[in-house]
């Protein structure tokens, strides 16, 4: 202590002689004044002193109260061994080895002292806890005095005295050894006095005791002085000087302490009993004038605060990532080079921000300042300005600017930075300018630093903020964590964390020899992960992620992700040990994986990943791109949304079907996630881009083992059969009754149902409930919100989802959404969600058929009502709804056709007769609106465009010629006939209700869908919506979609068509099947071509026409004429010109330069890009 | 490996007559066999069935509830076993094998160094720089499970090839 003293004081060098000698004198006393300094009021003898400390109460400790109690002796032992540790210093870590006693307290202070070892000041600093503590122990001895005032009176004990001669002997002898001898001597004996003397022979608690050193009312308080800011340090020092200097005078300083704690600014502490004691020791002091007139008293709670060490500022190690606070580099990530703790500085390495877009030197205007970043002059005007990005230095880029480089060692000199060969900038900033705590550099970010490897993770495993922040966790280990020791002496050692207490954490150590468990500080350890090991991401971009560990390099983890198939690489600091599997269920608000969700009006697309804050969504194009979840919404979808494959076969969510056409490679198979449109999303575990999800047209499926739809089987009773004359005539609109307009339409919906067991019509509802159509003749004049779903009612339930599962019950009451279900098991009604639920009992069991049979007639008959309800509700769907479709189907050219086809089918559906009846009841329920309704829309259009329009095509349908009518679609639907008929049989041109056969269907379906759309121009409940649909530029696109759409299941599509449509929509929705065949490519022609000599011969399209191609048989040497879907592109191979079939560069030529998995390099004149190998064809010369 | 299970057949009371036993006992096959539990793994086949219990006819239903007691043969996949696999897809990230009705991925990091991918050949394989090791879809492999993932429905591995006798089985 005395020896610190004198060094401090010697730097001072100002002090006068006299000074000096009181110094001595009082460095005899062991008192110790530091930057808090001590003001002794009391005379120079030793046994005032410990009066003085011992009329303090136990109570009084102003340190910060974690202290152990120790007897007397301990603190004689403790001041010695300050001293002998300021004398020797580089014996310290000698000493602090033998310091068996070594608490926090005192390693805590150890550790300040280094840090701020540079001025003295801090020095200082450090001690002023060396005081307190001194000051504690005295109190503590005062335990022992207090059963006995007189004792101190009469002088130190026995022990005392005994221990002051011996170090005096042994300070004499000056010996290491004997001092390391002697030191450690005392703490045994301490071990033993305290025994004796010191806590009653009891361990107390720390806390206890702790407890005890707490400021009480009977100490002095804690005044806070107001001072200039900066002179904190300086004025304690003046007042020591200034108490020093009145000790020996009549009216000594009366003040027990000043302290100036690091980190408060432009205060300092005085200890006083009174606030007059305050006001004359600050008197005269310029420093504190302003605080002169008012000090504060510290409430005896918050005493304690005032000593509390914040934060250890300079944790700081090299290597250590940190962030800057401000200027241009705000924000940026930065490698501690190394600490200047004199300078309060520290030397950074970090990405230059220069701006290369300003001239410098010689080749400068006037205007530019002549500065660049860096500079805090400039910082404000480069602010203001665009902030350059960080990119590393370029010397030739700062030369072609004009600035000068010159050569400073192994650094770059340019404007007075210096940058490293790399192009790091190398620079001193100010230790308050950045943020050393909390630091987590991302991948990305380290990999800019590109020692990634080398350094960057160095900490990755470990917390990598500074070990001292006591009131944060900074780590994220988690109970049940392998970790691996990755700092001192028990480096390399794996456990298994038992438990965590802040950053101190409980390891049980998988070694033979270590039984035990081990108390570690987070920094110390690292995660650690062995191949197989399922984990969880918890941190980073692919938060929330689960997968399995494939690979783990010293850095970081490769982990194969269960979801996506991916392989992620994450440190490992970012990951945990899991057992479940990620679900991403709700990792993003609503959204999950998987999920269908709309883009925008004409796009939908699944989630195939989710990121922090970012979707790859899977567009109906077979897209990926990245949304964010702000930006898309949630799709409502009904499970009972189906499609129609290419054989006819309905197909709905969770069927397995196999691939066999269209870009995607065939022979896939996989499950349907979702139908959109003729779209279908696809999940197959082989398929590995995008988490298996692929997108498909429907047609281009098959129904996994599912045959020939017995639909198209009968060429000659085709699907088109729903439409029962009986139920479509009324629908004319011509015959009044608009309920019967739709009702025809609903019937035709119905019919397919009642005929097979697929349920095409439930498409009519296209992202809705098929129940809502049905509902609606319940209550028709009702608002959208709840309508009773009456059909439900009474039914037999089960319950397939959810909590509830496999219960089976009977619905009381239903609406669209849910169903009140009276469970048979137990006596409970509970709420269903209608999707969750599947009728029973009824024939077949299938949820969709049985459903649709109840529903069918609600369909019908509510078809009528439901136009109105549409334009209710829905009102942006209902003029399409009316323009299009009704008078389409209306019109009569179905109804013909179903003479035939379908009247048998219809029969045996004699099921949904009573329903008819019911439509009627309805149709006269709705007689009010309907009239209005049906006519308006319908009357100026029907009769001539429509009906005329279709009866042409229909009845005049076979050749391609968009002939009569200007409007396309009529032509473009007899071209969709034609193809039909050329698909399903070639042979026969006329075949009316063939033509129908699968399209209808098909076309019908999309129908519905286009309703619901938003894309739908026409204004929601707009009044006249016949006008609107045809008067708004999008019609024809938006009407012709399920034309279009017809085209699908017929599998033929022309590029005729397409060119008819300008819009996108159509042309999405449309054409589909052209969209690969294209001039030029070369095609196979399948095995399933009827001409058996065609079969598997080469060919290069010449020419596409109207569903079909004409193809230069390469072998025959002759050109024929074969259906578009006959033909398979040739797959090109690197060094192929080639033309791109699909996406948005179709009709593109290139060369595949390489082939990287499924996805081929393509050279487009000169410019890269990627396509899947499915998009690309062979071209061919000719 | 054979094991003892239990499991609960509920049986519609339409099959309540004379043949009701091997109606339960039908049912139990095709219920449990080709399932897959966390505990046991996949159940192969179930070879006897020890003991049904007498059946509970659940309230309100009519639907009764055997315990069956059976043994079946499970196949229960452990880190660290040496299995053979059948390769059913084999891309750039590594190759998806099949082990019976488990399917195992080994990442390419998990294939050695100097077997490398060949995306250009058909079928795309990974081969041997001097190529007298292929190994494409539908070969034979010996590899070693690392990892497994056990959920509710299913079993998933993960495997290597970087240990001695794993990788191609010539045949």
């Amino acid at each position: 202590m005395s020896s610190d003293e004198e060094e401090v004081h010697q730097r001072e060098g100002s002090d006068d002689e006299e000074d000096e000698d009181r110094i001595n004198r009082k460095r005899k006393r062991d008192h110790v004044v530091k930057s808090k300094a001590f003001i002794d009021d009391d005379d120079d003898d030793d046994d005032d002193e410990d009066d003085r400390r011992s009329t303090k109460s136990a109570a009084s400790s102003r340190s910060k109260g974690s202290r152990r109690p120790s007897a007397s002796s301990n603190n004689n032992k403790k001041k010695k061994r300050r001293s002998y540790d300021d004398e020797e210093e580089e014996e310290e870590d000698e000493d602090e080895e033998d310091d068996e006693e070594d608490d926090e307290e005192y390693s805590r202070k150890r550790a300040k002292k280094r840090k701020s070892g540079v001025g003295g000041f801090i020095l200082e600093e450090a001690e002023v806890d060396d005081e307190v503590e001194e000051e504690d122990e005295w109190e503590e001895g005062a335990e022992q005095y207090i059963h006995g005032n007189e004792m101190d009176e009469h002088g130190p004990t026995a022990r005392e005295i005994e221990g002051s001669l011996r170090r005096h002997s042994i300070w004499d002898s000056q010996k290491e050894e004997e001092l390391e001898k002697y030191l450690r001597q005392k703490y045994a004996d301490e071990a033993t006095a305290q025994r004796h003397f010191g806590d009653g022979g009891e361990d107390m608690s720390d806390e206890i005791t702790q407890q005890t050193f707490l400021p009480g009312i009977k100490d002095p308080s804690l005044w806070m002085v107001k001072c200039r800011l900066g002179e904190e340090k300086y004025t304690v020092l003046q007042l020591m000087r200034k108490a020093i200097a009145y000790a020996n005078n009549n009216e000594p300083l009366q003040i027990k302490s000043v302290i100036a704690p690091e980190g408060i600014k432009g205060y300092v502490y005085i200890e006083a009993f009174k606030q007059t004691h305050v006001k004359n020791a600050i008197e005269g002091i310029s420093n504190l004038k302003m605080g002169l007139y008012k000090q504060q008293m510290v409430p005896i709670t918050e005493m304690t605060d005032v000593l509390r060490v914040t934060k250890e500022q300079t944790g700081l190690k090299p290597k250590q990532w940190v962030r800057l606070k401000r200027g241009v580099f705000k924000d940026d990530l930065a490698q501690v080079d190394y600490v200047d703790l004199a300078q309060n500085q520290v030397h950074l390495k970090l990405l230059p921000r220069i701006d290369y877009t300003r001239m410098r030197g010689a080749m400068r205007s006037d205007s530019d300042s002549p500065n660049k970043k860096g500079f805090q002059k400039n910082q404000q005007a480069n602010q203001r300005k665009r902030r350059p990005p960080a990119k590393p230095f370029n010397p030739d880029e700062v030369r072609k600017i004009g600035g000068e480089i010159t050569s400073d060692g192994d650094f770059l000199l340019f404007e007075s930075n210096r940058y490293s060969h790399k192009g790091f900038l190398y620079k001193t900033f100010q230790l308050n300018a950045i943020l050393a705590e909390g630091v987590t550099p991302s991948l990305a970010e380290l990999e800019k630093f590109g020692e990634v490897p080398v350094e960057g993770v160095l900490e990755s495993g470990a917390a990598v903020t500074t070990p001292g922040s006591k009131s944060e966790v900074t780590h994220n280990f988690a109970t049940g964590d392998n970790v691996e020791v990755c700092d001192g002496e028990l480096q390399h050692l794996q456990g298994k964390i038992t438990a965590i207490d802040g950053n101190k954490i409980t390891v049980q150590p998988k070694h033979e020899d270590l039984k035990d468990p081990l108390d570690f500080q987070a920094a110390e350890l690292k995660k650690f992960f062995a191949i197989g090991d399922h984990v969880r991401v918890i941190g980073g971009k692919y938060e929330g992620d689960t997968g399995l560990i494939v690979r783990v390099d010293i850095h970081c983890v490769f982990l194969f992700s269960d979801l996506t198939m991916h392989e992620l690489k994450v440190l490992p600091k970012d990951l945990q040990l899991c057992a479940d599997m990620a679900s991403g269920v709700d990792s993003m608000g609503n959204f999950q994986w998987g999920d269908l969700v709309q883009i925008d009006p004409q796009n939908v697309g699944v989630i195939v990943r989710l990121e922090k804050e970012l979707f790859h969504v899977l567009t109906q194009m077979g897209k990926v791109v990245e949304k964010k979840p702000q930006a898309i919404h949630k799709k409502r979808e009904s499970k009972f949304v189906v499609g129609i494959d290419s054989r006819g076969n309905s197909i709905q969510k969770r069927d397995i079907v196999n691939v066999v056409d269209g870009v995607h490679v065939p022979d896939r198979q996989g499950e349907i996630r979702h139908i959109y449109k003729n779209y279908a999303f696809l999940y197959s575990r082989m398929c590995l881009e995008n988490g298996g999800i692929f997108v498909c047209k429907t047609n281009h499926l098959e129904l996994a083992g599912g045959g020939t739809n017995t639909r198209t089987d009968g060429g000659s009773k085709p699907g088109a059969g729903y439409m029962s004359p009986r139920l479509s005539s009324p629908m004319h609109p011509s015959s009044g009754g608009g309920g019967g307009g739709s009702g025809g339409n609903a019937g035709a919906g119905g019919g397919p149902n009642a005929a097979s067991t697929s349920t095409p019509q439930n498409i009519l509802s296209g992202g809705r409930s098929p129940l809502g159509p049905g509902r609606t003749n319940v209550t028709p004049g009702m608002p959208t919100s709840q309508r009773r779903n009456r059909d439900l009612i009474g039914q037999t339930i089960k319950i397939t989802q959810g909590h509830y599962k496999g219960s089976i019950g009977i619905v009381k009451d239903a609406t669209d959404t849910t169903a009140r279900v009276e469970l048979h098991s137990s006596c409970q009604t509970i709420s269903v969600d209608c999707n969750r639920i599947q009728v029973i009992g009824g024939a077949g069991g299938k949820t969709g058929n049985v459903t649709t049979y109840s529903r069918t007639p609600g369909y019908s008959a509510g078809g009528s009502s439901a136009t109105p309800m549409y334009r209710v509700g829905d009102g942006g769907r209902t003029p399409m709804h009316d323009g299009s479709r009704t008078p389409h189907y209306g019109a009569g050219n179905q109804t013909p056709m179903q003479d035939g086809s379908r009247t048998p089918a219809w029969d045996p559906t004699v099921t949904n007769t009573p329903a008819r009846d019911d439509s009627e009841y309805y149709d006269t329920s709705y007689n009010p609106a309907t009239p209005g309704y049906s006519h308006t829309p319908y009357t100026p259009q029907t009769p001539g465009g429509y009906a005329a329009s279709e009866h042409s095509s229909n009845y005049s349908p076979y050749n391609a010629s968009p002939a009569n009518e200007a409007r396309e679609r009529g032509s473009e639907r007899g071209s969709e006939r034609d193809r039909a008929s050329h698909r399903d049989d070639p042979s026969s041109p006329g075949g009316y209700g063939m033509l129908h056969s699968v399209p209808s269907p098909g076309g019908y379906a999309p129908s519905p869908l286009n309703y619901n759309s938003p894309m739908t121009p026409s204004g929601a409940g707009r009044g006249n919506p016949s006008a609107d649909v045809y008067g708004h530029p999008q019609t024809p696109g938006a009407g012709l979609d399920p034309y279009s759409s017809l085209g699908g299941p017929s599998s033929v599509a022309s590029a005729t068509s397409s060119v008819m449509h300008g819009s996108m929509v159509s042309h999405q929705s449309h054409g589909y099947n052209t969209e690969w065949q294209t001039t030029g490519i070369e095609v196979t022609i399948k095995e399933s071509h009827p001409e058996p000599g065609l079969r598997r011969q080469n060919g290069v399209i010449r020419n596409v026409l109207v569903g079909t191609c004409a193809v230069f048989l390469v072998q025959e040497e002759r050109t024929v004429n074969v259906q578009s879907d006959q033909l398979v592109a040739i797959i090109p191979k690197t060094g192929d010109r080639v033309k791109v079939i699909a996406g948005e560069l179709r009709e593109a030529f290139g060369y595949l330069k390489s082939v990287d998995g499924s996805d081929g390099v393509v050279d487009i004149h000169g410019d890269i890009k990627f396509f899947p190998l499915s998009f690309l064809a062979r071209l061919v010369e000719y | 490996m054979a094991i003892s299970m239990e499991h609960e057949i509920l049986l519609h009371p339409q099959y309540f007559g004379p043949k009701l036993l091997d109606t339960v006992k039908q049912k139990l096959f095709t219920e449990v066999e080709g399932t897959c539990t966390g505990k046991y793994g996949f159940v192969i086949a179930v070879t006897t069935i020890d003991k049904i219990g007498a059946g509970t006819i659940l309230p309100g239903q009519g639907f009764v509830t055997y315990p069956v007691k059976y043994t079946a043969i499970v196949f229960r996949p452990f880190k660290g076993e040496v299995v053979d696999a059948v390769v059913t897809q084999v891309n750039k990230v590594g190759m998806f094998a099949e082990i019976g009705p488990l399917s195992c991925f080994i990442s390419h990091h998990s294939i050695p160094a100097e077997m490398e991918f060949d995306a250009l050949a058909t079928p795309a394989c990974y081969k041997s720089k001097d190529e007298d090791i292929v190994i494409k879809q539908d070969d034979e492999i010996r590899l070693k499970i690392v990892g497994t993932r056990v959920d509710a429905t299913g079993i998933f591995a993960i495997g290597t090839l970087m240990d001695d006798y794993l990788g191609l089985i010539s045949s």
